[in-house]
């Protein structure tokens, strides 16, 4: 997305059959695909393939694009329900023990406390992993809905727009999302 | 309220964040790759679109077919006046009886 292109006229030149605005499509839709797609990636599942299926569905629904909103906010859309689509798939952990984590994991839970500043690559790594276990206890739209908030830093007015729920039902979920990660993050400090 | 736990979970989120960021530079031979699947997708497309003309044309064809053999049996049996085949017989026998 780094230069910004004429989408209406990129748009109008592919229905054409203009395989070099498909080109230019793809190019500037990539960034924004590879940011949601990494952020909402359900386990086990591969992000170039997830992002090309993203691209497939955008051209393949091309046509239903209005214009309305900014292409980027479209393909938002459409990116985070595939990613939805497939989190959904996936098992939910009933709950997570001290005895689930790695020794790398347990590492860094003691000592990330009130900083989180990365010290190396390898402790984010680590870091995301744990991130990733607790948000596997969430149902799908829990765990994408707060990273969009607390990763993100989303507004409650961005994510109804993307996602489609109403301000009061975000608010709810917020609210019990929470208190499901306390519980969780308080049952690993007590470490049964 | 800001509890221990959810600071818990700021912190790992922060420390975990650039892993979450997105790449901005394609892989190398993404696009082609990405074309070559376009063009496989529009391929089939056009594909379907010609095998389904086919088939309602085909449907179309064999509902004449049927239709006019239903007109041209149905105008063999009705040749001559408005009884189906079965009353012209009991016509013709009670006809017999009388003579």
């Amino acid at each position: 997305m780094d230069q910004p292109i004429d989408v209406a006229r990129c748009l109008q030149r592919w229905q054409k059959g203009d395989e070099s605005a498909a080109e230019e499509l793809i190019a500037y839709l990539y960034p924004v695909i590879s940011r949601i797609v990494r952020i909402h990636l359900p386990r086990r599942e591969h992000e170039d393939d997830l992002i090309q299926e993203v691209l497939m569905k955008t051209f393949a629904r091309l046509h239903q694009y209005k214009g309305n909103a900014p292409l980027t906010h479209w393909v938002s859309r459409l990116a985070l329900t595939t990613c939805l689509d497939k989190l959904r798939a996936q098992k939910i952990r009933p709950e997570i023990r001290w005895a689930d984590l790695t020794p790398e994991e347990s590492a860094i839970f003691d000592a990330t406390w009130l900083e989180g500043s990365t010290r190396d690559a390898t402790d984010a790594i680590y870091a995301r992993d744990l991130v990733d276990k607790l948000l596997s206890t969430l149902e799908a739209e829990d765990r994408s809905l707060i990273l969009m908030v607390d990763l993100e830093g989303h507004s409650l007015e961005e994510i109804s727009e993307t996602t489609g729920w109403g301000i009061s039902k975000i608010k709810m979920r917020l609210f019990r999302i929470r208190n499901q990660l306390r519980k969780t993050i308080q049952t690993l400090e007590q470490r049964p | 309220m800001n509890t221990n736990q959810d600071k818990k979970w700021e912190a790992l989120l922060a420390l975990s964040a650039s892993t979450f960021a997105g790449e901005s530079t394609l892989p190398y031979g993404f696009i082609t790759s990405m074309l070559a699947q376009l063009r496989l997708e529009q391929q089939q497309e056009r594909q379907l679109g010609r095998l389904c003309w086919r088939a309602i044309l085909a449907s179309l064809a064999a509902l004449m077919v049927a239709a006019g053999i239903t007109i041209s049996v149905h105008r063999h049996f009705n040749q001559g006046d408005d009884f189906d085949p079965g009353m012209r017989g009991l016509i013709q026998m009670e006809n017999v009886q009388a003579s």
